[in-house]
């Protein structure tokens, strides 16, 4: 179990990542939804050990995360959201390193660990080819497999799914619901269906503040009957924002389709909508941005 | 369009680091060398820095080396497009092939040329700088910085940037630009060392590519005048070569153009796909295995540590630049180390120690480069590379980040020194010398240097962890080693300070194979180990200041250090401290407490001191002495020379005497000093200067005693002046180091002009008295206060060595684990005393009444019988023709390589350096037989030096140096024959050309000869030899029997160069020719242009042949500064006609056709001769007698 207490980063440019943010996260896969910039980098990084917070606290368990980052390293895994390899060197031979550097210095030991995880992630076939030359996909998958390695308690993955087709994102999801029945995995995102396909716990961060949390099914339960769609011209989006409170608008064959949030029947064209999740985002963003 | 894409490129190539790190780079290297008095090209303490010649000879190195620079911007043009992938869409624009090709390459070679504006802009800034001695800058003239730069540098930078622009279009790959690069770079010094002979040098001038060779084709003899003012005219050579390299230039674009293709190469996406495809066909998985369990003790950090380091070291041995390095440094290496020699072109053994010394100088910067650069690599590479969240979020503790970088380094080091010493190994394995002494690469040179270079790279790793950016913490480095050696000279010079105890690779011992390291290689350990200490403190600083994670910034790394640095880094850190305390105490005790610290610059306060508080003593009449005693007993391992002696002293002028002057080496020990009737007045401490009043004066002819003892020891050792006359094996002591000398003199006082004028003193030269001057007549070249002395020398020493001195051993007993020698002489000899001792192996010739013997190093025996050859001939020539052998015993000594490379005649007794004799290697008759003719020319000074010696004033080199030097000619003539003499005289009269040039004084006829080696060695030889041949040997060597009966063992007045002239006068008899010739040799400067413009064979009815020539003459007279006048030439000259070219291989007396001595007259004239050969070389003063600026040109080819 994960606790974030009043935690707090700031820039040396100024900027505030972090807002007091206190969050108690759960065994289990966690979603962390956000827009860009809204400070999940930040906060994977203080939780990776990456970065000191300027303030507050983490405790993983019985680890204090910020005064003995070399406890938590141990039984942590991490996928950055952006990473890159080192030249002339082949899959296998980085993840054996990054074996080593687990841990893992049994040598056999380490080679069956090595081999599983590549199967795993579906590289054993080109575990010889050097990862310089890895598409995007296949250079997600080993950064999964280095996470993966040393049965880590607490697993972090920053935007994993980026840049995957649809396929390979499939089976990305897969691995980590597997593994994430025993441990804590933390999935920070800013894709929506990531999170309501697995997460059945979840926090939206926004302006480097935490302002919604909660089971994703409960959430959209709150807007049961709260969300009317109307599709628009294009032209007519910003008149409807005057008199309406709009949470989302999304192009469909041609036109515009218009979400709005309101206790009563708004009238003048709309339908009552089955609200999902992204509503749920939306109408947290909206309202955030409001209150700032 | 072409502008605007020359616009554009040339502001990319602005924005790009390599161009600032270039500027930097070169601006830093030529302020070095424009501000420091240690380093120059070009200009010495009277050609300026900023002169036309110096700035052309720095360009051109520059230009040499800026290739790396500029190659990284003309290949950047075509490979980056390919590099970024951005190359299909500037290609699918309008833009046409030629203006994409050359629009980038013209901007790419603004910004080249206007990179290397940095060396003229360092160059002007240099020459502003306040501590610059000004007398080493002349006067700004922008328009000599405009024309070096056009004509000098820029055709060489548009050459190299064309070349390699063609090399990148063909490759399209930077590593393979580089490559060829390199490739290049080594074949073109192969190339420019073999043909660095003087038959070669027109040849050169043409095909030199950079300009060396038409540039030192037209400058060779350039005078000091010339070289400050002359712009390198543009005409002939040089204007072929730069029309000829420029041609090629253009060519080579044209290559480029034409082999350039503009499509896109698709290569690397089909690769990418090829893998997509085979992800999918992955291979059955592994069925079984164990789950692996995370550990995290002592065997797991091992194991990162292990694969940290591997992974390090890959990064370093996997990458193209460290093979540029490498090979860069083995053929820089390997020149020195195939072309090592003893000068004169004369061959050596390849023994280790000289390998090791080339190794040391020309390869080992080479891992300093590599420490910097891989330092700043790895340190940053996680950054660079992206990889740093993954890494850092592994649980793997700080050290074992840091470590390892260290330890690669450490391990690439070793690789790179090993491959070093493989390469000098085989170097002596392929000349056939199979004496690979592994024990000494292995100590003298892979050990000290690996564990000093590891400490540099600490240093380099620590800034690294510090700054905030790579190319900052390179910069940082860089300045620092520009610091170095900047500091030196500034009197920064203690190991305490000087980080790793000395210069950039350590503490460099001087090299023996008789001494080892000695005393220095033991201080290196102790500096070494203080610098470990400190460089362990900087390893842990580096560990608790380590950059993990996003947080980079310094400050809040150092607000985290106190508490990183609790527990066992701690406990290190304070180990570290304590240790260098501890070790850097003891470093003091030796350096600072039990010897007396100073560096150059306080030696050369003090040497101004001194002569500003002492000089006006000089012409003080003192007595002078008669006899010496010494008593010497060495202890060669301490090192200590405990010395006792009396000299008996006599009143030789005509007045009373009332005071005695006693001085001491400014460093000697003076235990006790009395003189007979005489009481202390008066004592210089500083100066280790006395003065004695006497109760009575001296009264004219009366003598009296003067008794010494003193020390001359080192306790433990010193900084960086170990001392190098008592060693452990292979001590020699000169006797003025340990004993006084009277009255004030000008030795022991700074001499360089630029110090003399920076310290006040004046005048600006210390000069020696004019020929005029006969009052200096009262004193001989060796010492003012004596004339011919009897000695009595007693050396002991410890019971394994031979002690050695001038004179007869009457004594030599071994007792009590010493052994003692007494050496005594049967009449007077100069004061001149060397002490020597050391293991020695010793081989005897008894030749006609003269026990012959050299004393040397067991394992330097090749030359030994050459030697004493040598001496049997010197012998019968010099006893023949001079005057008898004035000893029944002649000794040669072997003495450690750090003393010098050099050989010295005391009266009987020869020391003789490891460096020169013992190692040359004169098995190839074609070569200069070196051995022999320095013995000789030493056995030569037993006459002239030992039996007449002159009066210290000018031209007193001419009758010991230019006279030992036609003992030896004429030695070498005996022994080789006539026709063989040429090659040494060529040598000689090269040298003497070039040597002018670098004359920072002014040049003096040979009569007037001061301290200048080039005319008394150089053109001494010809002089005499040239004497020799037009009035004949009989006559020079009556002169020199004359000189002998008036002069010998005879004490003041003593000769002078004149009189040597006059008798020369009375031998040549009065015909006016020979009394001009040697008015010519003697008095004035006199240099010929002789040329043979054409010589045609023709075929006669009676089978003969008509051979006619046409020769040009000239003779000018030359002024001390080098200004030339005319004068009329009117004296015979040899012309020759051969069968084959004299000097060259296969050449012998039989190819001589024809040798007869012709009037020649300024002009050009006609020759006519008939022969019955046909020549096919013909030529006037075929073996160059005389002195020519174009010597190649006397002979030429015969036509038909």
């Amino acid at each position: 179990m994960l606790q974030i207490d009043e935690l707090t980063h700031v820039y040396a440019n100024g900027v505030k990542a972090l807002d007091n943010v206190t969050l108690a996260i759960p065994k289990g896969m966690f979603g962390l939804l956000g827009p860009n910039g809204a400070g999940k980098s930040s906060l994977m990084r203080c939780i990776a050990t990456l970065q000191s917070p300027s303030e507050g606290q983490i405790h993983f368990d019985d680890i204090d995360v910020v005064k003995t980052p070399e406890k938590l390293r141990r039984i942590l895994g991490y996928l950055p959201q952006d990473f890159g390899v080192y030249p002339r060197i082949s899959a296998y031979d980085m993840l054996d390193h990054m074996a080593i550097l687990k841990g893992l210095s049994e040598p056999k030991a380490r080679k069956a660990e090595v081999e599983r995880l590549l199967e795993q992630t579906n590289l054993y076939g080109v575990r010889k080819k050097a990862l310089a030359g890895f598409s995007g996909g296949m250079r997600q998958r080993f950064g999964i497999a280095q996470a993966l390695l040393g049965d880590p308690r607490l697993i972090i993955v920053d935007e994993p799914t980026a840049g995957l087709d649809p396929e390979e994102r499939n089976r990305f999801l897969n691995l980590l619901s597997e593994i994430g029945e025993n441990v804590v995995v933390i999935l920070s995102t800013h894709i929506v269906e990531d999170v309501t396909d697995l997460c059945p716990a979840m926090a939206i961060l926004a302006g480097g503040k935490i302002v919604r949390t909660g089971a994703p099914t409960a959430l959209v339960k709150e807007l049961d009957g709260k969300i009317w769609i109307k599709t628009v011209d294009k032209a007519d989006i910003a008149e409807l924002g005057k008199t309406h409170q709009v949470i989302s608008t999304r192009l469909s064959g041609g036109r515009t389709l218009a979400h709005v949030l309101s206790d009563t029947d708004p009238g003048d064209g709309f339908t009552p909508h089955h609200g999902g999740l992204e509503d749920v985002y939306f109408s947290t963003l909206r309202a955030s941005r409001l209150a700032a | 369009m072409f502008v605007r894409i020359i616009g554009f490129e040339l502001r990319y190539q602005l924005r790009n680091p390599v161009f600032w790190t270039g500027v930097i780079l070169f601006f830093l290297l030529t302020f070095g060398l424009t501000t420091s008095d240690q380093i120059s090209i070009g200009s010495n303490s009277n050609v300026h820095v900023n002169s036309p010649f110096a700035m052309a000879q720095a360009e051109l190195a520059f230009s040499l080396f800026f290739m790396f620079v500029s190659t990284a911007f003309v290949a950047n043009v075509v490979v980056r497009d390919d590099e970024t992938g951005y190359g299909p869409i500037i290609r699918a624009t309008r833009i046409r092939k030629f203006d994409y090709l050359f629009g980038r390459f013209l901007g790419a070679f603004i910004a080249v040329a206007l990179a290397f504006l940095a060396v003229p802009l360092a160059t002007f800034v240099g020459t502003l700088m306040p501590w610059v001695d000004p007398d080493k800058i002349g006067a700004f003239r922008p328009g000599d910085y405009a024309y070096t730069y056009l004509v000098v540098a820029l055709p060489g930078l548009f050459l190299t940037s064309a070349g390699f622009f063609a090399l990148a279009t063909a490759t399209r790959s930077m590593m393979g630009t580089y490559v060829g690069l390199v490739a290049i770079l080594v074949t073109y010094t192969i190339v420019t060392t073999i043909a660095s002979k003087p038959e070669y040098m027109t040849a050169m001038a043409y095909l030199d590519p950079m300009g060396f060779g038409a540039v030192d084709l037209v400058t060779r003899y350039w005078t000091v005048a010339e070289k400050n003012t002359l712009l390198m005219p543009i005409v002939g050579p040089v204007l072929w070569n730069r029309a000829l390299w420029f041609t090629v230039a253009c060519g080579l674009l044209a290559i480029a153009y034409f082999s350039f293709k503009f499509e896109t190469r698709g290569r690397k996406a089909r690769k990418k796909d090829a893998l997509g495809t085979q992800a999918v066909a992955a291979a059955p998985p592994p069925t079984a295995f164990v789950r692996a369990v995370p550990r995290f003790d002592a065997a797991a950090a091992r194991a990162q540590l292990v694969a940290r380091t591997r992974l390090d070291m890959a990064q370093v041995f996997k990458s193209p630049a460290f093979f540029v390095l490498l090979a860069l440094g083995l053929f820089n290496a390997g020149g020195g180390i195939w072309f090592v020699d003893g000068g004169y072109g004369v061959d050596i053994y390849p023994v280790t120690r000289r390998l090791i010394d080339v190794l040391r100088g020309a390869f080992a910067f080479i891992p300093v480069i590599v420490a910097i650069y891989y330092a700043g690599e790895l340190v940053w590479r996680e950054r660079d590379r992206g990889t740093e969240e993954i890494i850092d979020a592994a649980p793997v503790p700080d050290w074992v980040f840091v470590a390892p970088k260290i330890l690669a380094i450490a391990l690439v080091f070793v690789a790179l020194l090993v491959v070093s010493i493989v390469a000098a190994a085989l170097m002596q394995l392929i000349k056939g010398y199979s004496n690979v002494e592994l024990g000494k690469y292995l100590w003298w040179y892979l050990t000290p240097l690996t564990v000093s270079l590891t400490l540099f790279a600490v240093l380099a790793v620590f800034v690294q962890a510090l700054v905030p950016h790579k190319f900052l913490g390179w910069g940082v480095m860089v300045i620092y080693i520009v610091a170095q050696i900047v500091a030196v000279s500034y009197g920064f010079e203690h190991g305490l300070y000087r980080y790793g105890g000395g210069g950039l690779i350590g503490p460099i011992a001087p090299l023996s194979d008789m001494n080892g390291q000695g005393r220095a290689g033991e201080a290196g350990w102790w500096f070494r180990a203080y610098w470990a200490a400190i460089a362990l403190v900087l390893a842990v600083l580096t560990y608790a200041l380590w950059r993990r994670g996003k947080e980079t910034r310094l400050t809040p790394r150092l607000r985290r250090l106190p508490r990183r640095l609790m527990g066992p880094a701690g406990a290190l850190l304070a180990f570290g401290v304590v240790a260098a305390a501890g070790v850097g105490g003891f470093i003091f005790l030796n350096t600072n407490v039990w010897n007396v610290y100073h560096t150059d610059k306080d030696d050369d306060r003090w040497a101004a001191d001194y002569e500003k508080a002492l000089l006006h003593y000089q012409s003080l009449p003192q007595p002078k002495i008669t006899d010496v005693t010494l008593n010497v007993a060495l202890y060669p391992d301490d090192p200590k020379a405990v010395v006792s002696g009396v000299y008996t002293i006599q009143n030789k002028t005509n007045a009373p005497i009332r005071e005695l002057h006693v001085r001491f080496d400014h460093y000697l020990k003076v235990v006790g000093l009395s003189v007979e009737g005489a009481w202390a007045k008066q004592t210089f401490e500083k100066f280790n200067y006395r003065i004695f009043a006497f109760d009575t004066p001296m009264a004219p002819g009366e003598k009296r005693r003067l008794s010494f003892q003193t020390v001359l020891s080192q306790k433990g050792f010193t900084n960086s002046r170990n001392m190098t006359q008592i060693v452990h094996n292979g001590t020699f002591l000169n006797d003025t180091e340990i004993a006084p000398l009277l009255g004030m003199d000008e030795s022991m006082l700074l001499t360089d002009r630029s110090k003399r004028r920076k310290y006040g003193l004046k005048p600006a030269e210390l000069r020696m008295p004019k020929l005029e001057d006969d009052s200096a007549r009262q004193f001989n070249l060796m010492r003012k206060d004596s004339d011919w002395v009897n000695s009595d020398i007693t050396v002991s020493t410890v019971a394994d060595q031979t002690p050695m001195a001038p004179g007869y051993k009457t004594f030599d007993v071994t007792a009590g684990g010493r052994r003692t020698a007494r050496f005594v002489t049967d009449a007077p000899i100069n004061h001149f005393f060397s002490i020597q001792s050391a293991h020695y192996s010793i081989r005897r010739a008894p030749y006609k009444g003269v026990d012959l013997s050299v004393l040397y190093h067991p394992g330097h025996p090749w030359n030994v019988d050459r030697m004493l050859a040598a001496l049997k001939v010197g012998l019968d020539y010099d006893q023949a023709n001079f005057s008898p052998y004035q000893f029944h015993q002649a000794r040669i000594l072997e003495f450690p390589a750090f003393q010098g490379a050099f050989a010295q005649s005391f009266a009987n007794t020869i020391p003789y350096s490891e460096d020169i004799g013992f190692i040359f290697d004169s098995r190839d008759a074609s070569k200069i037989d070196m051995v022999t003719y320095v013995t000789a020319h030493e056995l030569g000074h037993q006459w002239w030096a030992h039996q007449v010696i002159g009066a210290r004033m000018q031209g007193v080199a001419m009758l010991d140096e230019t006279l030992a030097q036609y003992s030896a000619l004429m030695a070498m003539e005996k022994l080789y024959g006539r026709d063989q003499i040429r090659k040494f005289l060529k040598y000689e009269l090269d040298t003497y050309l070039k040597s002018r040039g670098g004359e920072t004084i002014e040049e003096e006829p040979l009569e007037r000869v001061e301290d200048q080696a080039y005319i008394y060695y150089r053109k001494g030889s010809l002089v005499m030899y040239r004497l020799k041949e037009m009035i004949g040997e009989n006559a020079v060597n009556a002169a020199l029997r004359s000189l002998l009966r008036q002069y010998a063992f005879k004490g003041a007045p003593y000769p002078k160069s004149t009189d040597l002239v006059t008798l020369f006068r009375q031998a040549a008899g009065p015909d006016p020719i020979k009394q001009q010739l040697i008015t010519d040799l003697f008095e004035k400067i006199t240099l010929y242009d002789l040329r043979t413009t054409r010589a045609v064979s023709r075929k006669r009815a009676d089978g003969r042949y008509d051979v006619t020539l046409t020769i040009s003459a000239k003779k000018h007279y030359a002024d001390g500064k080098g200004k030339e006048t005319d004068a009329a030439m009117n004296e015979p000259v040899d012309i020759g006609l051969f069968a084959r070219e004299p000097g060259k291989k296969g050449f012998t007396a039989g190819d001589v056709i024809l040798l007869k001595r012709m009037m020649v007259k300024s002009g050009v004239a006609t020759f006519t001769f008939t022969t019955d050969r046909s020549p096919t070389f013909a030529g006037v003063d075929p073996y160059n007698t005389m002195i020519d600026r174009n010597s190649d040109e006397n002979l030429t080819k015969v036509g038909g």
